[in-house]
Protein backbone atom coordinates (compact mmCIF):
# COMPACT_ATOMS: atom_id res chain seq x y z
CA UNK A 1 0.00 0.00 0.00
CA UNK A 2 1.47 3.32 -1.07
CA UNK A 3 1.62 6.34 1.21
CA UNK A 4 -0.99 8.04 -0.88
CA UNK A 5 -3.44 5.20 -0.25
CA UNK A 6 -2.93 5.42 3.51
CA UNK A 7 -3.54 9.13 3.39
CA UNK A 8 -6.60 8.58 1.27
CA UNK A 9 -8.01 6.06 3.72
CA UNK A 10 -7.35 7.74 7.03
CA UNK A 11 -6.77 11.41 6.50
CA UNK A 12 -8.69 12.34 9.63
CA UNK A 13 -6.78 10.03 11.94
CA UNK A 14 -3.47 11.24 10.56
CA UNK A 15 -4.45 14.86 11.02
CA UNK A 16 -5.57 14.05 14.57
CA UNK A 17 -2.21 12.43 15.27
CA UNK A 18 -0.40 15.48 13.92
CA UNK A 19 -2.51 17.77 16.08
CA UNK A 20 -1.87 15.66 19.14
CA UNK A 21 1.87 15.82 18.57
CA UNK A 22 1.72 19.54 17.96
CA UNK A 23 -0.18 20.00 21.22
CA UNK A 24 2.45 18.06 23.12
CA UNK A 25 5.15 20.12 21.47
CA UNK A 26 3.23 23.26 22.34
CA UNK A 27 3.02 22.24 26.00
CA UNK A 28 6.76 21.69 26.12
CA UNK A 29 7.39 25.11 24.56
CA UNK A 30 4.99 26.70 27.07
CA UNK A 31 6.91 25.15 29.95
CA UNK A 32 10.19 26.41 28.50
CA UNK A 33 8.77 29.91 28.10
CA UNK A 34 7.45 29.90 31.68
CA UNK A 35 10.73 28.65 33.06
CA UNK A 36 12.56 31.44 31.23
CA UNK A 37 10.07 34.04 32.44
CA UNK A 38 10.55 33.18 36.08
CA UNK A 39 14.29 32.71 35.65
CA UNK A 40 14.17 29.19 37.05
CA UNK A 41 16.12 27.18 34.54
CA UNK A 42 17.36 24.97 37.33
CA UNK A 43 14.02 23.78 38.67
CA UNK A 44 14.57 20.82 40.94
CA UNK A 45 12.98 17.59 39.97
CA UNK A 46 12.04 15.38 42.87
CA UNK A 47 10.37 12.17 41.81
CA UNK A 48 7.05 11.85 43.64
CA UNK A 49 7.52 14.87 45.87
CA UNK A 50 4.64 15.12 48.34
CA UNK A 51 2.37 18.10 47.70
CA UNK A 52 1.70 18.85 51.36
CA UNK A 53 0.54 22.19 52.79
CA UNK A 54 4.05 23.29 53.83
CA UNK A 55 5.20 22.72 50.24
CA UNK A 56 2.20 24.69 48.99
CA UNK A 57 3.13 27.53 51.35
CA UNK A 58 6.71 27.70 50.11
CA UNK A 59 5.77 27.76 46.42
CA UNK A 60 5.84 30.93 44.34
CA UNK A 61 2.36 32.52 44.25
CA UNK A 62 1.63 31.72 40.60
CA UNK A 63 2.30 28.01 41.08
CA UNK A 64 0.49 27.80 44.43
CA UNK A 65 -2.71 29.01 42.85
CA UNK A 66 -2.56 26.27 40.23
CA UNK A 67 -1.52 23.56 42.70
CA UNK A 68 -4.29 24.53 45.15
CA UNK A 69 -6.87 24.31 42.41
CA UNK A 70 -5.72 20.82 41.42
CA UNK A 71 -5.92 19.84 45.12
CA UNK A 72 -9.50 21.08 45.28
CA UNK A 73 -10.68 19.57 42.01
CA UNK A 74 -8.81 16.31 42.55
CA UNK A 75 -8.26 15.68 38.88
CA UNK A 76 -8.56 18.26 36.15
CA UNK A 77 -7.53 19.46 32.70
CA UNK A 78 -5.74 22.76 32.10
CA UNK A 79 -9.04 24.10 30.77
CA UNK A 80 -10.89 23.26 34.01
CA UNK A 81 -8.13 24.79 36.13
CA UNK A 82 -8.18 27.94 33.97
CA UNK A 83 -11.92 28.31 34.57
CA UNK A 84 -11.31 28.36 38.34
CA UNK A 85 -8.26 30.63 38.37
CA UNK A 86 -9.48 32.99 35.62
CA UNK A 87 -6.15 32.74 33.88
CA UNK A 88 -5.50 31.66 30.29
CA UNK A 89 -5.55 27.95 29.53
CA UNK A 90 -2.06 28.13 27.99
CA UNK A 91 -0.72 29.72 31.17
CA UNK A 92 -2.29 27.04 33.38
CA UNK A 93 -1.02 24.36 31.05
CA UNK A 94 2.50 25.70 31.46
CA UNK A 95 2.24 25.87 35.26
CA UNK A 96 0.71 22.40 35.44
CA UNK A 97 3.48 20.91 33.36
CA UNK A 98 6.02 22.73 35.48
CA UNK A 99 4.46 21.13 38.59
CA UNK A 100 4.69 17.74 36.87
CA UNK A 101 8.39 18.31 36.16
CA UNK A 102 8.88 19.28 39.81
CA UNK A 103 7.30 15.97 40.81
CA UNK A 104 4.26 17.38 42.62
CA UNK A 105 1.61 16.41 40.08
CA UNK A 106 0.99 13.42 37.86
CA UNK A 107 -0.24 13.70 34.30
CA UNK A 108 -2.34 11.20 32.44
CA UNK A 109 -3.54 11.32 28.86
CA UNK A 110 -6.99 10.14 27.87
CA UNK A 111 -7.35 10.59 24.11
CA UNK A 112 -6.59 14.19 23.35
CA UNK A 113 -7.16 15.38 26.90
CA UNK A 114 -4.44 15.59 29.54
CA UNK A 115 -5.54 15.22 33.17
CA UNK A 116 -3.48 16.46 36.09
CA UNK A 117 -3.81 15.08 39.62
CA UNK A 118 -2.08 14.65 42.97
CA UNK A 119 -1.00 11.07 43.40
CA UNK A 120 -1.85 10.75 47.09
CA UNK A 121 -2.59 7.08 47.48
CA UNK A 122 0.32 5.57 45.59
CA UNK A 123 2.95 7.28 47.66
CA UNK A 124 4.18 5.02 50.37
CA UNK A 125 4.83 6.96 53.54
CA UNK B 1 -24.49 23.77 49.46
CA UNK B 2 -22.86 23.47 52.88
CA UNK B 3 -19.74 25.24 54.08
CA UNK B 4 -16.60 24.30 55.96
CA UNK B 5 -15.46 26.62 58.75
CA UNK B 6 -12.04 26.33 60.40
CA UNK B 7 -11.66 27.95 63.83
CA UNK B 8 -8.00 28.81 64.29
CA UNK B 9 -5.71 31.09 66.30
CA UNK B 10 -2.07 32.00 66.62
CA UNK B 11 -1.80 31.30 70.31
CA UNK B 12 -3.41 28.73 72.57
CA UNK B 13 -6.14 29.61 75.05
CA UNK B 14 -7.82 32.19 72.84
CA UNK B 15 -11.16 30.37 72.96
CA UNK B 16 -11.21 28.27 69.78
CA UNK B 17 -12.93 25.30 71.39
CA UNK B 18 -15.39 27.48 73.29
CA UNK B 19 -16.29 29.28 70.05
CA UNK B 20 -16.45 26.08 67.99
CA UNK B 21 -18.71 24.19 70.37
CA UNK B 22 -21.07 27.11 70.95
CA UNK B 23 -21.16 28.06 67.28
CA UNK B 24 -22.03 24.47 66.36
CA UNK B 25 -24.79 24.39 69.01
CA UNK B 26 -26.13 27.74 67.79
CA UNK B 27 -26.25 26.59 64.17
CA UNK B 28 -28.12 23.47 65.31
CA UNK B 29 -30.59 25.66 67.17
CA UNK B 30 -31.11 27.53 63.90
CA UNK B 31 -32.25 24.19 62.47
CA UNK B 32 -29.02 23.39 60.65
CA UNK B 33 -27.30 20.06 60.24
CA UNK B 34 -23.85 20.56 61.73
CA UNK B 35 -20.75 18.48 62.25
CA UNK B 36 -18.17 19.60 64.79
CA UNK B 37 -14.71 18.09 64.40
CA UNK B 38 -11.78 18.08 66.80
CA UNK B 39 -8.75 18.63 64.58
CA UNK B 40 -6.57 19.45 67.58
CA UNK B 41 -4.79 16.11 67.70
CA UNK B 42 -2.07 17.47 69.99
CA UNK B 43 -4.48 18.47 72.72
CA UNK B 44 -7.93 17.01 72.06
CA UNK B 45 -10.74 18.57 74.09
CA UNK B 46 -14.14 17.75 72.58
CA UNK B 47 -14.17 14.24 74.06
CA UNK B 48 -14.08 15.74 77.56
CA UNK B 49 -16.08 18.93 76.90
CA UNK B 50 -18.96 16.97 75.38
CA UNK B 51 -18.79 14.28 78.09
CA UNK B 52 -18.60 11.45 75.60
CA UNK B 53 -18.74 7.81 76.61
CA UNK B 54 -17.16 4.91 74.78
CA UNK B 55 -15.86 5.87 71.35
CA UNK B 56 -15.18 3.19 68.76
CA UNK B 57 -13.68 5.21 65.92
CA UNK B 58 -11.78 8.48 66.03
CA UNK B 59 -10.96 11.09 63.41
CA UNK B 60 -7.42 9.73 63.78
CA UNK B 61 -8.67 6.48 62.21
CA UNK B 62 -10.35 8.29 59.33
CA UNK B 63 -7.21 10.28 58.55
CA UNK B 64 -5.13 7.13 58.84
CA UNK B 65 -7.36 5.64 56.18
CA UNK B 66 -8.50 2.74 58.36
CA UNK B 67 -12.20 3.61 58.40
CA UNK B 68 -14.82 5.70 56.60
CA UNK B 69 -16.10 8.97 58.03
CA UNK B 70 -19.59 7.53 58.79
CA UNK B 71 -18.05 5.32 61.46
CA UNK B 72 -16.44 8.31 63.19
CA UNK B 73 -19.41 10.64 63.42
CA UNK B 74 -21.49 10.47 66.57
CA UNK B 75 -24.98 11.98 66.68
CA UNK B 76 -25.24 14.13 69.80
CA UNK B 77 -28.42 15.97 68.75
CA UNK B 78 -30.20 14.76 71.90
CA UNK B 79 -27.59 16.48 74.08
CA UNK B 80 -28.68 19.84 72.76
CA UNK B 81 -32.34 20.72 72.54
CA UNK B 82 -32.70 22.00 69.00
CA UNK B 83 -34.53 21.64 65.71
CA UNK B 84 -31.32 20.85 63.94
CA UNK B 85 -28.79 18.03 64.04
CA UNK B 86 -25.42 18.00 65.70
CA UNK B 87 -22.77 15.38 64.98
CA UNK B 88 -19.28 15.22 66.33
CA UNK B 89 -15.99 13.73 65.12
CA UNK B 90 -13.51 13.27 67.95
CA UNK B 91 -9.75 13.32 68.24
CA UNK B 92 -8.32 10.53 70.37
CA UNK B 93 -7.11 12.04 73.68
CA UNK B 94 -4.95 9.04 74.65
CA UNK B 95 -1.30 10.02 75.12
CA UNK B 96 -0.16 7.32 72.73
CA UNK B 97 -2.53 8.58 70.02
CA UNK B 98 -1.22 12.14 70.47
CA UNK B 99 2.35 10.88 70.23
CA UNK B 100 1.52 8.93 67.09
CA UNK B 101 -0.20 11.91 65.42
CA UNK B 102 2.73 14.22 66.24
CA UNK B 103 5.18 11.94 64.48
CA UNK B 104 3.49 11.83 61.06
CA UNK B 105 5.57 12.65 57.99
CA UNK B 106 4.89 14.93 55.02
CA UNK B 107 3.45 12.17 52.87
CA UNK B 108 0.96 11.23 55.57
CA UNK B 109 -0.02 14.88 55.96
CA UNK B 110 -0.54 15.11 52.20
CA UNK B 111 -2.88 12.12 52.31
CA UNK B 112 -4.63 13.58 55.36
CA UNK B 113 -5.25 16.73 53.32
CA UNK B 114 -6.81 14.56 50.63
CA UNK B 115 -9.11 12.92 53.20
CA UNK B 116 -10.16 16.27 54.65
CA UNK B 117 -10.86 17.55 51.14
CA UNK B 118 -12.98 14.46 50.50
CA UNK B 119 -15.33 15.48 53.35
CA UNK B 120 -16.80 18.14 51.09
CA UNK B 121 -18.06 15.36 48.87
CA UNK B 122 -18.99 12.80 51.50
CA UNK B 123 -20.57 15.07 54.12
CA UNK B 124 -21.66 18.33 52.47
CA UNK B 125 -22.85 16.87 49.17
CA UNK B 126 -23.49 13.29 50.24
CA UNK B 127 -25.11 13.71 53.65
CA UNK B 128 -26.48 17.22 53.31
CA UNK B 129 -24.57 18.83 56.17
CA UNK B 130 -24.94 22.62 56.30
CA UNK B 131 -21.75 23.26 58.24
CA UNK B 132 -18.57 21.41 59.14
CA UNK B 133 -16.72 23.15 61.93
CA UNK B 134 -13.05 22.32 62.46
CA UNK B 135 -11.70 23.09 65.91
CA UNK B 136 -7.95 23.29 65.19
CA UNK B 137 -4.59 23.47 67.00
CA UNK B 138 -3.09 26.92 67.51
CA UNK B 139 -0.25 28.15 65.31
CA UNK B 140 1.30 26.65 62.21
CA UNK B 141 0.55 22.97 62.77
CA UNK B 142 0.13 20.62 59.84
CA UNK B 143 -3.39 19.58 60.87
CA UNK B 144 -4.44 23.21 61.26
CA UNK B 145 -3.04 24.32 57.91
CA UNK B 146 -4.69 21.29 56.27
CA UNK B 147 -7.99 22.44 57.79
CA UNK B 148 -7.44 26.01 56.59
CA UNK B 149 -6.75 24.84 53.04
CA UNK B 150 -10.01 22.86 53.06
CA UNK B 151 -12.15 25.59 54.69
CA UNK B 152 -14.43 28.15 53.03
CA UNK B 153 -14.12 30.48 56.00
CA UNK B 154 -11.43 30.79 58.68
CA UNK B 155 -12.56 32.24 61.99
CA UNK B 156 -9.50 33.59 63.78
CA UNK B 157 -9.90 33.75 67.55
CA UNK B 158 -7.68 36.41 69.02
CA UNK B 159 -7.18 38.41 72.21
CA UNK B 160 -5.65 41.82 72.92
CA UNK B 161 -2.45 40.18 74.17
CA UNK B 162 0.43 41.82 72.28
CA UNK B 163 2.15 38.65 71.19
CA UNK B 164 -1.20 37.31 70.02
CA UNK B 165 -2.00 40.46 68.03
CA UNK B 166 1.42 40.39 66.39
CA UNK B 167 1.31 36.71 65.55
CA UNK B 168 -2.27 36.87 64.30
CA UNK B 169 -1.35 39.76 61.99
CA UNK B 170 1.52 37.76 60.55
CA UNK B 171 -0.65 34.67 60.11
CA UNK B 172 -3.32 36.66 58.28
CA UNK B 173 -0.83 37.91 55.71
CA UNK B 174 1.58 35.02 55.53
CA UNK B 175 -0.81 32.10 55.79
CA UNK B 176 -4.50 32.76 55.09
CA UNK B 177 -3.75 35.32 52.40
CA UNK B 178 -1.40 32.98 50.55
CA UNK B 179 -4.19 30.41 50.38
CA UNK B 180 -6.65 33.14 49.39
CA UNK B 181 -8.87 32.27 52.35
CA UNK B 182 -11.79 34.33 53.50
CA UNK B 183 -10.87 35.05 57.12
CA UNK B 184 -12.69 36.92 59.86
CA UNK B 185 -11.70 37.89 63.39
CA UNK B 186 -13.39 37.12 66.69
CA UNK B 187 -11.85 39.20 69.43
CA UNK B 188 -12.21 37.32 72.70
CA UNK B 189 -11.69 38.10 76.40
CA UNK B 190 -12.19 41.86 76.12
CA UNK B 191 -12.10 43.35 79.62
CA UNK B 192 -13.59 46.83 79.17
CA UNK B 193 -17.17 47.76 79.86
CA UNK B 194 -19.28 46.39 77.09
CA UNK B 195 -22.55 48.11 77.75
CA UNK B 196 -21.67 51.17 75.69
CA UNK B 197 -22.32 50.95 71.98
CA UNK B 198 -19.63 53.57 71.33
CA UNK B 199 -16.96 51.36 72.90
CA UNK B 200 -18.03 48.41 70.80
CA UNK B 201 -17.88 50.46 67.62
CA UNK B 202 -14.50 51.91 68.54
CA UNK B 203 -13.22 48.37 69.10
CA UNK B 204 -14.56 47.21 65.73
CA UNK B 205 -12.76 50.04 63.92
CA UNK B 206 -9.55 49.42 65.85
CA UNK B 207 -9.61 45.71 64.98
CA UNK B 208 -10.27 46.40 61.31
CA UNK B 209 -7.33 48.82 61.22
CA UNK B 210 -5.00 46.32 62.86
CA UNK B 211 -5.97 43.22 60.91
CA UNK B 212 -7.51 44.58 57.69
CA UNK B 213 -10.14 41.82 57.70
CA UNK B 214 -13.79 41.88 58.81
CA UNK B 215 -14.59 41.53 62.52
CA UNK B 216 -17.12 38.78 63.05
CA UNK B 217 -17.63 39.43 66.73
CA UNK B 218 -16.27 40.89 69.94
CA UNK B 219 -16.63 38.75 73.06
CA UNK B 220 -16.13 40.15 76.57
CA UNK B 221 -14.35 38.19 79.26
CA UNK B 222 -17.12 36.42 81.19
CA UNK B 223 -16.43 35.15 84.68
CA UNK B 224 -19.41 32.80 84.23
CA UNK B 225 -17.55 31.02 81.47
CA UNK B 226 -14.46 30.54 83.63
CA UNK B 227 -16.64 29.41 86.53
CA UNK B 228 -18.33 26.81 84.35
CA UNK B 229 -14.90 25.11 83.92
CA UNK B 230 -15.76 24.01 80.40
CA UNK B 231 -18.75 22.05 81.63
CA UNK B 232 -21.57 24.12 80.14
CA UNK B 233 -22.50 24.79 76.54
CA UNK B 234 -23.88 28.30 77.01
CA UNK B 235 -25.49 28.43 73.57
CA UNK B 236 -27.55 25.46 74.68
CA UNK B 237 -28.01 25.59 78.44
CA UNK B 238 -27.97 29.36 79.07
CA UNK B 239 -29.53 30.80 75.96
CA UNK B 240 -30.29 34.15 77.59
CA UNK B 241 -26.67 34.63 78.68
CA UNK B 242 -24.95 37.53 76.84
CA UNK B 243 -22.33 35.09 75.53
CA UNK B 244 -25.02 32.91 73.93
CA UNK B 245 -26.55 36.01 72.39
CA UNK B 246 -23.22 37.11 70.89
CA UNK B 247 -22.80 33.62 69.42
CA UNK B 248 -26.27 33.91 67.94
CA UNK B 249 -25.26 37.18 66.24
CA UNK B 250 -22.07 35.58 64.91
CA UNK B 251 -23.94 32.54 63.58
CA UNK B 252 -26.52 34.73 61.89
CA UNK B 253 -23.79 36.83 60.29
CA UNK B 254 -22.16 33.69 58.91
CA UNK B 255 -25.47 32.33 57.62
CA UNK B 256 -26.07 35.59 55.78
CA UNK B 257 -22.54 36.06 54.48
CA UNK B 258 -21.20 32.66 53.59
CA UNK B 259 -23.40 31.67 50.75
Amino acid sequence: MSKQEVLGKKPLQILEKIRENLERLNEKIEVMIELQKHGRKDIQTIPEAPLDVMTLLSMPDHLRKTAMTVCKLGRATAEEIAQQTHRARAVESAYLNQLVIMGYLKKERKGRKAYFYVDRENQEG
Amino acid sequence: MGKIIAVHSYKGGTGKTLLSVNLAATFAQHGKKVCLMDIDFRAPSLYTILKMGKVEYWLNDYLNGTCEIDKVLIDISDKIHSNGKLYVGLANPATEAIREMSAKDRKWEMRALGRLLALRNSLLDGKGFDYLIFDTSPGLQYSSINSIVVADLVIVATTLDRSDVDGTKRMLHELYELFEKKSEIVLNKVLNDFSSKAFKEEMQTKMKDIYMVPVLGIVPCFCDILKAEGGIIFANERQSHPFARILDEIATKIENNVK
